[in-house]
Formats: C-alpha cells, sequence, structure tokens
C-alpha cells in the first residue's frame, strides 16, 4: 500500500476537517492532495498528535485529523496514554506506518521488527484502533471513523516510497507562514483571535499641548 | 505551598483568562493541583511528559483557547525540543509556569541540577521570563505573559519562587 494512494483517499473524504501534517516526503504529497488552510504541517517530530489533541480539545465541535509517522510518535509515546485518558471524541490520529526513516536512507524503526503502534495504543486505553494493510480496508474504516463520535487510531502499514513533483508543484510556505496560514483560517472559520491586533493607533486627535506656539 | 496562595494563584491564573491546565504534577505547587483539577471553569489535563505537554498548549493556543504549561523547573529541560521546533521554527508560542525547584536554600540534594540548568536554559532558548517573589506581582505576571505570548508570537515562562512556594 502505497502512501500517496492513502492520501489521495484521505483527501477526498474531507471537507472542513483540520489536518495536523508531519514532516518527510508526506508533505508534498499532501499539498498536491489536499491544498489550502485547513493544514498545519508541522515540523516537529514527536508533537504533531499531541497538537492535533490541544486543537481537538479547543474545537469540539470540529473534526481534527493527526496525519502522523510511526517515527513522529515513536518519538514522543506517552501521548498515546493521554489519548486513552481523555478520548477526545473529534480526533482521528493517522499513524503512516512505513516502518523506517525513509528520507534519511530508510533506516528501520522499531515498527519494523516486534513494536505493535496499535496494539500499544489499545493498551493505552485507546478503544476504537486499527491496522490497515489494504486501501479498500483503509478507506472502510477511514469513513466509520469520520462518521463516529469517537476517537480513533489507525495504523496504515505502507510500503517506503514518496511521489516525486517538479520544484514548481512543491509547497513553497515555511514553518511561519504555514502557522500563519492556518491561524488566520481558524480566526476567520470560527470567529475568534488569536494573533491580537495591533493597539489602535489612530486616535481621537486630543491634546493639551499647544503645538503651533 | 500555602494553601491560601494557591487560591491566590488560582485566582490569577482565571482573572487573566487562562481556560486550560496542562500538567505534569511537583512538588513545589502541589497545593495548586488539587484547586484547578477540581475547577469546573478550567479544563485539567495531566499529560506524561513536559515535551508532550507544551505541544498539547501549543495545539489549544491555536485554537483560539488561552492554555497554561505548569510544570516542576526541570520540566523545561524535557521540553526544549518540542518548544523550539514550536517556537522558533513555526512561531507557535506556550505559556508556561515553573516552580523553583533548586534556588539558593534548596533542601534536596536532587534539586540543586535544576537550579542550575533553569535559568541558563532558558536565555539559550530565548525565552523571556519573570521571577515573581512576592504575591503582589504573582496576578501581573499572568495578565501580560498570557498577552506576550500572542503578541511576540514566542514563549514566556514565569517562575514562581519567595513567598509564593514557601510552606510557611
Amino acid at each position: 500500500m502505497k502512501r500517496f494512494d492513502c492520501l489521495k483517499i484521505l483527501a477526498s473524504h474531507l471537507t472542513d476537517e483540520l489536518a495536523v501534517v508531519a514532516l518527510g516526503g508526506l508533505i508534498d504529497e499532501w499539498h498536491r492532495c489536499r491544498p489550502g488552510n485547513k493544514n498545519l504541517y508541522l515540523k516537529a517530530m514527536g508533537a504533531v498528535t499531541p497538537v492535533a489533541f490541544g486543537l481537538s480539545g479547543a474545537l469540539t465541535h470540529r473534526k481534527v485529523i493527526s496525519i502522523d509517522t510511526d517515527g513522529s510518535m515513536l518519538l514522543n509515546m506517552g501521548i498515546l496514554a493521554t489519548l486513552g485518558n481523555e478520548r477526545p471524541k473529534n480526533l482521528i490520529v493517522l499513524i503512516l506506518d512505513n516502518e523506517c526513516y525513509e528520507v534519511i536512507g530508510l533506516a528501520p524503526t522499531h515498527t519494523a521488527k516486534n513494536v505493535d503502534l496499535a496494539k500499544m495504543a489499545h493498551g493505552a486505553g485507546i478503544s476504537n484502533v486499527a491496522t490497515v494493510r489494504t486501501l479498500t480496508d483503509f478507506e472502510e474504516k477511514l469513513k466509520k471513523a469520520l462518521n463516529s463520535n469517537e476517537l480513533n487510531f489507525i495504523v496504515l502499514k505502507l510500503e517506503p516510497g514518496s511521489e516525486v513533483f517538479p520544484e514548481e508543484e512543491r509547497k513553497r510556505t515555511n514553518g511561519e507562514e504555514d502557522k500563519y496560514n492556518f491561524v488566520r483560517y481558524i480566526e476567520d472559520s470560527e470567529k475568534v483571535t488569536i494573533i491580537p491586533r495591533e493597539v489602535k493607533s489612530i486616535r481621537k486627535i486630543q491634546t493639551s499641548y499647544a503645538w503651533d506656539k | 505551598m500555602r494553601e491560601e496562595m494557591a487560591e491566590f494563584v488560582r485566582d490569577g491564573l482565571k482573572e487573566a483568562g487562562i481556560d486550560t491546565i496542562i500538567t505534569l504534577p511537583d512538588s513545589r505547587l502541589k497545593e495548586l493541583y488539587p484547586l484547578l483539577a477540581s475547577d469546573s471553569e478550567l479544563r485539567y489535563i495531566p499529560v506524561t511528559n513536559e515535551g508532550e505537554g507544551v505541544a498539547i498548549a501549543a495545539g489549544f493556543w491555536l485554537g483560539g483557547k488561552k492554555p497554561v504549561m505548569l510544570m516542576e523547573n526541570s520540566g523545561f529541560r524535557v521540553a526544549c525540543e518540542p518548544l523550539a521546533r514550536l517556537g522558533l521554527t513555526h512561531g507557535i508560542p506556550v505559556l508556561m509556569i515553573l516552580s523553583d525547584v533548586g534556588v539558593i536554600g534548596e533542601g534536596n540534594w536532587w534539586g540543586i541540577a535544576h537550579g542550575i540548568t533553569m535559568e541558563p536554559l532558558l536565555k539559550a532558548m530565548r525565552v523571556p521570563y519573570i521571577i515573581v517573589k512576592h504575591k503582589n506581582e504573582v496576578k501581573d505576571a499572568i495578565k501580560r505573559a498570557k498577552l506576550h505570548i500572542s503578541t511576540s508570537l514566542y514563549h514566556v515562562a514565569i517562575i514562581l519562587t519567595g513567598e509564593i512556594t514557601k510552606k510557611q
């Protein structure tokens, strides 16, 4: 099962859902599948699912999808225990598990051997856990998760490999821009202020000082 | 920490508009945690390590909430990597409140390391911080720090020490 094919299926089922996206070859693929500001690209291994959980807690009426990876989840597994206790109803965690650190030369992650992230998630207290190995199975489990009102955790077992795009079709924004794009989208869609406007500078002109003398 | 001081800090957090508490509890602020956990106006989320905690706090901020990460100062060491990524790479800020383990007068030998590393690490991470020693500084510090993370788009730390954390 290829990651790009999974992402195409995922994007085809999304409307207003918020996505927090891990790093690696995944970025340009997701940018192709689902351009726009409802995605937060996060250059922070180990922080992807925690940030997605925070978002789901802040915006309980929105569905949040953590598009995380095996390497990133392995870096900070405590979040499984927190999720198992908190059980946010509007969060779906997808682990794109290619069993390796692909961009640095396919060095295996621990999931290539004995580690089963789905069983660990289940052991941590997450009830709706699945491992998928085919596109049909993924689409079925994804649809179920999108329609459910419970925390879902799906491990996608993938073969290594990334799509290559012409330079001009790759995501060109940096981490600051990605943050601003996402925050402005949240501010507009949720009618909230996250980054405050500057203090009002055009004030009623009123002074007791006689400037003209 | 005395009970009345814990109540004062809780009130300061609420008056500043803090609505979400992410925490890995520590001994110096232990009287504060039950007060926050039992307050129906606050969302209280215990975590497994401080690196996870600051990332969760960042997520709440991105969703328009006003979170704070409450932890022992040793937790700042744990949190440095996600804080660097969130703050320096993305400009996604986290407000932190740290206890003061290891300051001069520390009774626990194991706490000395926390005091040695706290301020140099805060400086290395370019995190502005307020050291709060007196009761009359608490509410102003929380209010200013909460605003500052959203205008500077970078982390701010408040260190509670002196008469705030003393037992008697």
